[in-house]
């Protein structure tokens, strides 16, 4: 006896595939479709290309030693052999970004990704069990979230190490919160919808539906949020060597870098400080456009269904 | 003249690329005193003619042509803030859901109220006063108190009420209600509309009711328009369009209806195909692609709306019906063939006498309710679902019916096991599901499966349709993996569905077609029991017809046996052999399907089948009583005795002293809890054992 | 309202507890242990044992976790080995010039993003909304110390503005001589207020498509009183779960300006004893830090409830 009923908000087209013989669209060919409509996402990746080409890449064809002391070229001006100039120990300018961009890049997306990984599984976990452990378990995430960042990073620099590998883990490790909470309100949203009762009814266990329901559906969250944790790393890896206590020279990052650079800004040295800034800065840039526009594409997405 | 002229209204929906021709060429007309029905399917259009009236269009809408005319003034021409001085003064409008549509950090009264500075430069106390004035006139009980409440202190019917209480506070001359009752259970919706009945009298205005029920529209219109990918189809009086249909739509949208099959049993019609998509129109008339009679004309010629008088227009070359309807003919009687009606009653008494395949006995399901600030003790529980027994034999249909909150959906949860229950028994195959050993438990639940209400919502987004249908396959390890591919192509062959549809996702098909995989799923561990929790509920009333032609079918071809759980009775009897309708976590009575139907013996059901509208002006009509009064009591402190007291019409004493027994009423199993039933009880009548049920 | 208030604050106890316990867990898992963190590696076994049996680490984990818990409570963060002072009397000093910090850049934070988000979600992709969201993207994507010295080289070096040469240190210095916090404070704002106004945009946006709006609108309600009369509450609310939720950050982003502006606050005392490997002061002063935020949240929670009519009234 019932129509369905009509809902205001959206205009009265036919429901989308409707007809079963037009060629099967997947979720991921549309998501990219909304994608690539944001012009500036697409600048986004295209700079960070870039800058990925212009670090890994661009050492094969620039040759400079970035490890040798010159004290016979310090803060030489750009010119010829020296594109970028030289720093205070007479280390080529342009070398020295390609390595540093290297370094920087490399922290950011381990850290990033264990941030990811970590983040996901124990957000899954959290939401789906539920009940008393997961408001223990929410509880040890609202105090790591407590303690400022940096304050943490700096003591765990300063008494774990400072070498690359160790600001992976400690920058990946601190950087994890903030997807697991988002991950967890997701999975506490998909463990009552019906799709995942079916699941049960049929006789799956938990493990199955976590990572058979729970995490596909919460991927869109965990790729959007590695992508801004990647940025967060970058940001928070460059302001540890700022204040001297992330990456130790001669393995200097951008941030170590500007460090440097800026001790020398009365003296009107601008090849130090101004292009490891503008790398630092388009690559966090970049990163936070592509997953503002990540995000755009799963919602709409999501809206289309 | 009339209040309200709508003329060839023409409005558009700007997307990103392309344009929806929402309406195209809208007549409508409303006088004083007068209520016009808008009656249609999802996207017809229906909603963007009353937002349009409104001038409220969502994003990027735009009307583009034509007239809107109240009390002879164009609405179109007027400039923003004129229009402002329109809304909420001469147009009151409601909306579907009143919990969104509130403003939750705003107290009711100051909701109303505003609407009363706005229009009248009221000062806030006047203002106050005219906001309880007007509370008080929808009927909300203690109204001084009530202004002072936010949205989320009120249950959904007194949301309503306050909505309905500020588009009236201005006393308009035109009050716009889309779809008032939707989001409200069956025994408020019968309160909502006859308060508003009642209102447009005492104030003399007209109403445009907007629904896509056609039984709401048959008690409560005096004309309709019915609308169709964005035109009026066919417009007349509510008798006449009920009685003598012209347009083919129309016409198919009636036999659809499964109250129109439920005594013959027959195949209900359903109208192939899906609505046009509105960012290119078909040349010619819109719905000749889904129409029986449809000839060559149709696709190039469009249909005037004209008619043989002025009173019944249709835009159709080839009408159905009588040419010309008198008003004083007698309503074609139903030709109800006692012959048939006896064989169903008879072939479900053999079913009934099958084997039984479920019984659940005393079933009790209790939600804790806690309280306390550190540990959270148990102070008390909600009642779900309260000894209820009953049981389903071998090819057998049983409806279960009822308000939202009465637990049928609990019950349906503890069968399939997705709850657990708190007391008494599952026996499936005469095997106790609790007690028995896990592996055989497991293989016990395999014959019984679930369809749910949305499919979509029950099918993983992420999923291809294919591992949607391999995953109760996978997950008990069924045959080799070729043998479940080649299972699921015979099951998708079996219910009528393409096979490339395997490789897609549940977000590119209908809602037909997702109710399809979802039935698809439910067969692939080949169940004896389905367990449907309003399956078809969220469709249009064509897309209903075709899942309930093919569940039945399955059921004869695959001897399957159907728990089927609904809160529309039509849908239920039109299915069911035996129904039972439950009260609040109680089974109140239960019985052979006709028998419950025409001849009920417990008031609430009484009161629900009085409830329900049904798509029949002259039943509507006839319905004396006044529906059941109240709300639903709270299940954590259900009230004692029989938990239908307090809004029972006959309640005594007794009734809250002792909880009446399930009592047998007639040789057919037919029985009912209730101490002063609507018909003296069986000669030999005792209490009964829930074997016998 | 009062079961709610509890059920924050047991939480808040529990996060804090929580809190002491992870900080009590990377004092113990110091490489070495505190021992020869104080005594360098060159320590003789002889002077280790003494020196472990005065602190106490012989005793049981809980019972040192126990009395160091006891100690916190009466203010008491333990004493400094390196500048031979109490740890209390390194940071307590140096609180109030962060706290002056934090608190004036989250106020200007508020004052201007709530507005600017407002404009920019009723205008909608017009001009003003596109240049304030590539204003708050590259505000958000320059790491804050290098705002801090742009902002340095312009108005000190370049316009010759202000002069940073003040030691502030205390509330009362910070409040006497705003012209030397003006400028940090300035560098936190600019930073906080990208996010802010971010969120409040699309917390308008989020309201302006809810169906109460168009309830509004039927009453005949003007752009105008929809806009202000419903939908600005609506939207401010869940503002103040984000500023709970940004405190860290601020904090965090107060460490470094005081470093850039060298200004004597808890942020730079942080560093400066970290560059000299000196990890009891460090690490109080992240355990501070974090406690500190935890009652800020708190704070706004119970500021949320108030304002919440659907949380204060169950």
């Amino acid at each position: 006896m019932t129509l369905a009923p009509e809902t205001t908000a959206e205009p009265p087209v036919a429901p989308p595939g409707s007809e079963p013989d037009e060629a099967p669209r997947s979720m991921l060919r549309r998501g990219w479709e909304v994608f690539a409509e944001n012009k500036l996402a697409l600048a986004a990746v295209a700079i960070l290309a870039l800058i990925i080409g212009f670090c890994f890449i661009g050492p094969l064809f620039y040759h400079s030693d970035t490890s040798v002391v010159n004290l016979s070229a310090v803060t030489q001006s750009p010119g010829t052999g020296h594109p970028l100039g030289t720093d205070n120990d007479g280390i080529d300018e342009l070398g020295k970004l390609m390595v540093g961009g290297q370094t920087s890049l490399e922290i950011g997306l381990a850290a990033g990704s264990i941030a990811a990984i970590a983040g996901a599984l124990y957000g899954a976990v959290a939401g789906f069990v539920g009940g008393w452990i997961d408001a223990l378990m929410m509880r040890v995430i609202d105090s790591m979230m407590s303690f400022p960042l940096i304050f943490l990073l700096i003591y765990l620099s300063s008494v774990y190490g400072k070498s690359k590998g160790m600001l992976i883990l400690e920058v990946g490790l601190t950087s994890w919160f903030g997807i697991t909470r988002l991950v967890r309100g997701e999975a506490l949203a998909i463990k009552v919808r019906d799709y995942v009762d079916a699941s049960r009814m049929m006789g799956s266990g938990g493990t199955r539906i976590i990572f058979k329901h729970i995490l596909p559906n919460t991927i869109g969250t965990t790729i959007v949020n590695t992508t801004f944790s990647i940025a967060d790393a970058v940001f928070a890896l460059s302001t540890l060597s700022y204040i001297g206590l992330g990456l130790q020279a001669p393995n200097n990052d951008l941030g170590g870098m500007l460090d440097v650079g800026t001790n020398y800004a009365s003296q009107g040295y601008w090849w130090m400080i101004y292009p490891p800034a503008v790398v630092i800065i388009l690559i966090i840039l970049s990163f936070n456009v592509i997953g503002d526009a990540l995000r755009d594409a799963f919602e709409s997405r999501l809206q289309k269904r | 003249m009339a209040l309200l002229e709508v003329i060839g209204l023409r409005t558009e929906i700007r997307l990103k690329r392309s344009v929806v021709h929402a309406l195209d060429g809208i007549d409508l007309s409303v006088d004083a005193g007068e209520t016009l029905g808008i009656v249609g399917e999802s996207g017809c259009g229906k909603t963007m003619t009353a937002m349009s009236i409104m001038q409220l269009l969502p994003n990027g809408g735009n009307v583009v042509g034509g007239e809107i005319r109240l009390d002879g003034r164009d609405l179109l021409s007027l400039s923003a803030q004129e229009m402002d001085s329109v809304r909420g003064n001469d147009i009151g409008m409601i909306f579907q859901d009143p919990t969104t549509s509130l403003n939750p950090t705003m107290t009711i009264g100051r909701q109303i109220s505003e609407s009363v500075r706005i229009h009248r430069g009221a000062s806030k106390k006047e203002a106050h006063e005219r906001a309880v004035e007007a509370l008080s006139l929808v009927g909300m009980p203690s109204p001084a108190q009530r202004a002072l409440v936010y949205p989320h202190e009120l249950s959904g019917g007194m949301r309503q009420r306050a909505m309905i209480a500020m588009a009236l506070a201005n006393e308009p001359k035109l009050l716009i209600a889309d779809e008032p009752t939707t989001a409200l259970d069956v025994t408020i919706q019968k309160q909502i509309l006859e308060l508003i009945d009642n209102l447009k009298q005492q104030l003399g205005m007209a109403v445009i009711l907007v629904t896509h029920d056609l039984g709401v529209i048959a008690g409560r219109a005096d004309k309709i328009a019915v609308m169709y990918a964005g035109k009026v189809v066919e417009t007349t009086s509510t008798r006449a369009l009920f009685a003598n249909p012209r347009h083919p739509y129309t016409e198919a949208l009636f036999q659809s209806l499964p109250e129109r099959s439920a005594e013959s049993g027959d195949r209900l019609y359903s109208i192939p195909g899906l609505p046009p998509d509105l960012t290119k129109p078909p040349t010619g008339c819109r719905f000749a692609a889904r129409c029986r009679y449809a000839v060559d004309d149709c696709r190039t010629n469009e249909p005037p709306l004209a008619g043989t008088d002025e009173q019944h227009r249709f835009a159709c070359f080839l009408p159905v019906g009588a040419p010309v309807y008198r008003t004083e003919a007698e309503p074609v009687a139903a030709p109800t063939a006692d012959a048939v009606v006896t064989e169903r009653i008879r072939e479900s008494r053999d079913r009934t006498q099958a084997e039984t395949l479920l019984r659940i006995e005393g079933l009790v399901k209790d939600y804790p309710v806690t309280a306390g600030l550190v540990l959270r003790r148990k102070v008390g529980a909600v009642s779900a679902v309260a000894d209820v027994s009953l049981s389903v034999h071998q090819g057998e249909t049983v409806g279960l019916v009822g308000e939202s909150g009465c637990g049928k959906t609990t019950v349906g949860k503890l069968i399939v096991g997705l709850e657990k229950p708190t007391g008494g028994s599952l026996l499936f195959q005469g095997r106790d599901l609790a007690q028995a050993p896990r592996t055989e438990r497991r293989r016990l639940r395999r014959d019984v499966q679930l369809m749910f209400q949305d499919s979509y919502a029950a099918m993983n987004p992420r999923m291809l349709v294919r591992s949607v249908m391999r995953e109760p396959l996978d997950i008990h390890r069924v045959d080799s993996p070729a043998e479940r591919d080649r299972r699921i192509r015979e099951i998708f062959d079996l219910v009528g569905l393409p096979l490339s549809a395997l490789e897609r996702y549940p977000h590119e098909f209908s809602g037909g077609q997702r109710q399809r995989v979802g039935l698809a799923r439910a067969l692939a561990l080949r169940p004896k029991l389905i367990v449907a929790d309003e399956p078809v509920s969220a469709l249009d009333v064509s897309i209903q017809s075709q899942v309930l032609n093919l569940m039945r079918d399955l059921q004869s071809e695959l001897g399957l046996s159907y728990l089927f759980i609904s809160h529309d009775l039509s849908v239920i009897r039109y299915l069911s052999d035996r129904i039972g309708v439950m009260y609040l976590g109680k089974l109140v009575e239960i019985g052979p399907a006709e028998s419950v139907y025409s001849n009920p013996v417990h008031h609430y059901t009484r009161g629900l089948l009085d409830t329900i509208p049904v798509a029949d002006p002259a039943v509507e009509a006839a319905k004396s009583s006044q529906g059941i009064a109240g709300e639903l009591p709270s299940a954590i402190d259900p009230p004692s005795g029989c938990r239908f007291r307090t809004r029972c019409p006959a309640a005594q004493e007794i009734c809250a002293q002792v909880e009446p027994k399930l009592t047998a009423y007639g040789p057919d199993n037919h029985l009912a809890a209730c101490h002063l039933p609507l018909r003296p009880a069986a000669a030999a009548s005792e209490e009964v054992q829930p074997a016998l049920v | 309202m009062t079961a709610y208030l509890f059920r924050r604050l047991l939480q808040s106890v529990v996060t804090v507890l929580m809190v002491t316990v992870v900080s009590f867990g990377l004092m113990k898992l110091m490489p070495g242990g505190p021992v020869r963190a104080i005594l360098g590696s060159h320590a003789t076994p002889a002077n280790i044992a003494h020196l472990t049996q005065q602190m106490g680490l012989d005793r049981p984990l809980y019972v040192q976790y126990w009395t160091w818990l006891d100690g916190l409570l009466h203010g008491n963060l333990g004493f400094d080995y390196v500048v031979q002072r109490p740890i209390s009397d390194v940071l307590f000093s140096a609180l109030g010039a962060s706290a002056y910090i934090v608190g004036v850049s989250l106020l200007l934070a508020l004052l201007i993003a709530v507005p600017v988000g407002m404009v920019q979600a009723t205008r909608r992709n017009s001009a003003v909304d596109h240049a304030f969201t590539v204003f708050s993207f590259v505000a958000y994507g320059i790491p804050t110390f290098f705002v801090g010295f742009l902002i340095q080289q312009w108005f000190e070096d370049d316009l010759q503005w202000v002069s940073v040469q003040n030691q502030v240190s205390t509330f009362t210095e910070a409040l006497t001589h705003p012209e030397a916090i003006c400028l940090p404070v300035l560098t936190l704002t600019i930073t906080t207020v990208a996010g802010y106004s971010r969120y409040m945009r699309s917390g308008v946006l989020d309201q302006i498509t809810q169906e109460y709006v168009r309830t509004a609108k039927a009453k005949g309600a003007s752009a105008r009183r929809t806009l202000y009369g419903h939908v600005l509450r609506n939207a401010l609310i869940p503002m103040v779960t984000l500023i709970g939720l940004s405190l860290p950050a601020l904090v965090g982003g107060s460490l470094i300006v005081e470093f850039v502006f060298n200004i004597q606050g808890i942020g730079l005392v942080t560093t400066r004893a970290a560059q000299q490997n000196d990890y009891g002061i460090t690490l109080a002063a992240t355990l501070l830090t974090a406690v500190v935020t935890v009652v800020g949240s708190l704070v706004a929670d119970v500021s949320y409830a108030v304002l919440d009519p659907r949380v204060r009234l169950t």
